[in-house]
């Protein structure tokens, strides 16, 4: 059946004279040099921290704030300074740190053997879910009064609460993420006939990872927060050691500088954990897996 | 054009015929059986996870009667029960209580309405990104308990000096997911806000912060049990300065009076608490919104 086609219609030729000028400015231009250094990333967070130092420094000179209630950035460095190289600032950084490293290192140990329970069985996985949804939002800090009872002021009870401020994270963080492992993945595992430990190390590990880097991070936040504070305690109960310590040495004996210095040490340590260790250990494994961006 | 190679055909096998004859399966064992009513009951979880419970407290309970251990070192459970319905009783528990919460929902809230304000702000000037992300990455590892002598002698001893460190322990934590989680959200659903001319507020109320509300959530989880811990652990440092004083002064008092009974009193109801916020509240909203949405399993 033929269908009646319209005609087509014909438009009348035409030919634009000007358009008139553009109204656009550059559309494409080479940046100069400054906008260059101004598209780079560490350029402006350097930017950042000198306009935040000089508004510091500026603040504290022109104001005339005493040293007592806030010191000029000079001032701390020169009191770090002084705290690194005549006081035992480098040497309580060094107890901190070793209690710190000792009290992580266990803690992973027990969380990887609870969560390796965990996945065992069933009742297993009940007896972590229930243990640690109960004991992990309780504060680490508030069982240290118990600890010094029970195992005498020194490194065992900070290293318990350290424990106890660890383990948790990691485990609940580390079950939930063998939890989540899709049963594909599972059943690959399966068919290489892999079980228990290699099972655990080969299959599950690596699908689980991003998980349990949260858990381990998380744990490193809590027990960093966790040593501070208990280092505060023992500044108040006895005589200690440690950077807590140090701090509010520092502040009870008005060395505000110092107290600033400790903090600076403070935020250096935290810093160089948070954004150098555990990126690079997520560029190593997570980015190059292709399981974050 | 080329030509299709023709295939030879071959002619279908014809297979015998066969017919099985059904094998005997008694041998396997029971294929199929309805459970037990005992094994109905084992696969309820909260069942099980109350059944470990119970063990933990009669272990507990069977422990330090057995061994003898000195009430002063590990009181037994019933022990703990009689201090926690003692401390209820004269009213000193509901004030410390309710001394930790306020504060703690002071800072907290205070703490939500600042990491909105630089999140918003970094959000439109570049400026404000970089400063943003340079003060989390310094003052997100700085644990805010650190800062408390400090804020002591700032703002006097007192409730301020609490609020102004649980800020701190918050407005990081919370300003840094939601940051990342903002600019994670897909440019699809950017440009879907921008087609129905969503601007400014109502871009972020209702583009950014349902798309990010995993990320947003997480930080505010993270936020509060900095805040929590920080709480707790101010109040046992220099409960004895503040006046009033929470549950963290109880447990420091008591521990100091060597009445542990009333040191586990204190540990329950943290517990209790701390259980309380982040599985009745939080994991209600996330059910509500993040799992509800399928943007989390």
């Amino acid at each position: 059946m033929a269908v009646e086609r319209p005609p087509l219609l014909e438009r009348p030729e035409f030919e634009r004279q000007s358009l008139g000028k553009a109204a656009t400015t550059d559309v494409a231009r080479p940046l100069s040099l400054a906008e260059r250094l101004a598209n780079m990333d560490p350029v402006r967070k350097l930017t950042v921290l000198l306009a935040a130092i000089v508004i510091w420094e500026l603040y504290t000179r022109t104001a005339e704030v005493p040293a007592l209630i806030f010191p000029t950035f000079v001032d701390t460095i020169a009191a770090l300074w002084k705290g690194l190289f005549q006081y035992d600032l480098a040497t309580q950084t060094w107890t901190s740190l070793k209690i710190l490293f000792a009290g992580y290192a266990i803690g992973m140990a027990i969380g990887a053997t609870l969560s390796f329970i965990a996945v065992s069985g069933r009742f297993g996985s009940d007896i972590l879910s229930t243990l640690a949804s109960m004991l992990n939002p309780l504060p680490a800090i508030a069982l240290l009064p118990l600890a010094l009872i029970w195992f005498g002021l020194g490194a065992k009870s900070l290293v318990f609460v350290l424990l106890h401020s660890i383990v948790w994270p990691v485990a609940l963080n580390t079950h939930t993420g063998f939890m989540s492992v899709s049963e594909p993945l599972r059943m690959v595992g399966r068919n290489y006939g892999l079980r228990n430990v290699r099972y655990v190390a080969k299959v599950l590990i690596p699908a689980a990872f991003p998980s349990i880097l949260a858990g381990l991070k998380l744990g490193w936040a809590f027990a960093w927060r966790t040593l501070i504070a208990a280092e505060l305690v023992f500044g108040a109960a006895s005589e200690g050691g440690g950077l807590g310590w140090f701090i509010f040495a520092s502040r009870n004996e008005l060395d505000i500088a110092g107290a600033f210095a400790g903090l600076l040490v403070v935020i250096l340590i935290g810093f160089v954990v948070e954004n150098v260790v555990f990126r690079k250990i997520e560029e190593r494994t997570l980015v190059r897996w292709g399981m974050q961006s | 054009m080329s030509a299709v190679r023709e295939r030879p055909r071959t002619d279908p096998v014809p297979r015998p015929e066969i017919e099985r004859t059904p094998i005997d399966v008694r041998h396997i064992g029971q294929i199929e059986r309805p459970l037990s009513g005992i094994e109905r009951v084992w696969n309820v979880q909260i069942v099980r996870n109350l059944t470990v419970l119970v063990m933990f407290v009669v272990i507990w309970e069977a422990y330090t009667r057995i061994a003898d251990i000195p009430p002063l070192l590990f009181p037994s459970f019933t022990d703990t029960c009689v201090a926690i319905v003692d401390a209820f009783r004269d009213h000193r528990m509901l004030a410390k209580i309710s001394f930790t919460l306020t504060s703690l929902l002071t800072g907290y809230a205070v703490g939500l309405v600042a990491a909105a304000v630089l999140v918003s702000a970094a959000s439109i000037w570049r400026v404000w990104a970089d400063i943003l992300t340079t003060a989390t990455a310094m003052f997100n590892p700085l644990p805010s308990i650190a800062l408390l002598p400090l804020a002591m002698l700032w703002f006097g001893l007192g409730t301020f000096s609490l609020v102004f460190i649980l800020v701190h322990s918050v407005v990081w934590a919370v300003a840094l997911n939601a940051y990342v989680g903002f600019q994670g959200v897909s440019p699809t659903q950017r440009m879907i806000g921008h087609n129905y001319g969503l601007r400014g507020v109502m871009f972020a109320i209702k583009i950014l912060i349902p798309a990010a509300l995993a990320t947003v959530l997480s930080g505010m989880k993270i936020g509060w049990a900095f805040a929590w811990r920080t709480m707790i652990g101010a109040e046992l440092v220099f409960g004895a300065t503040a006046r009033g004083g929470g549950l963290g002064w109880h447990i420091f008092e008591n521990s100091e009076l060597l009445n542990i009974r009333q040191v586990f009193a204190g540990l329950f109801m943290i517990i209790l608490i701390g259980v309380l916020v982040e599985y009745a509240i939080f994991r209600t909203v996330e059910l509500r919104t993040v799992r509800r949405w399928g943007m989390q399993r």
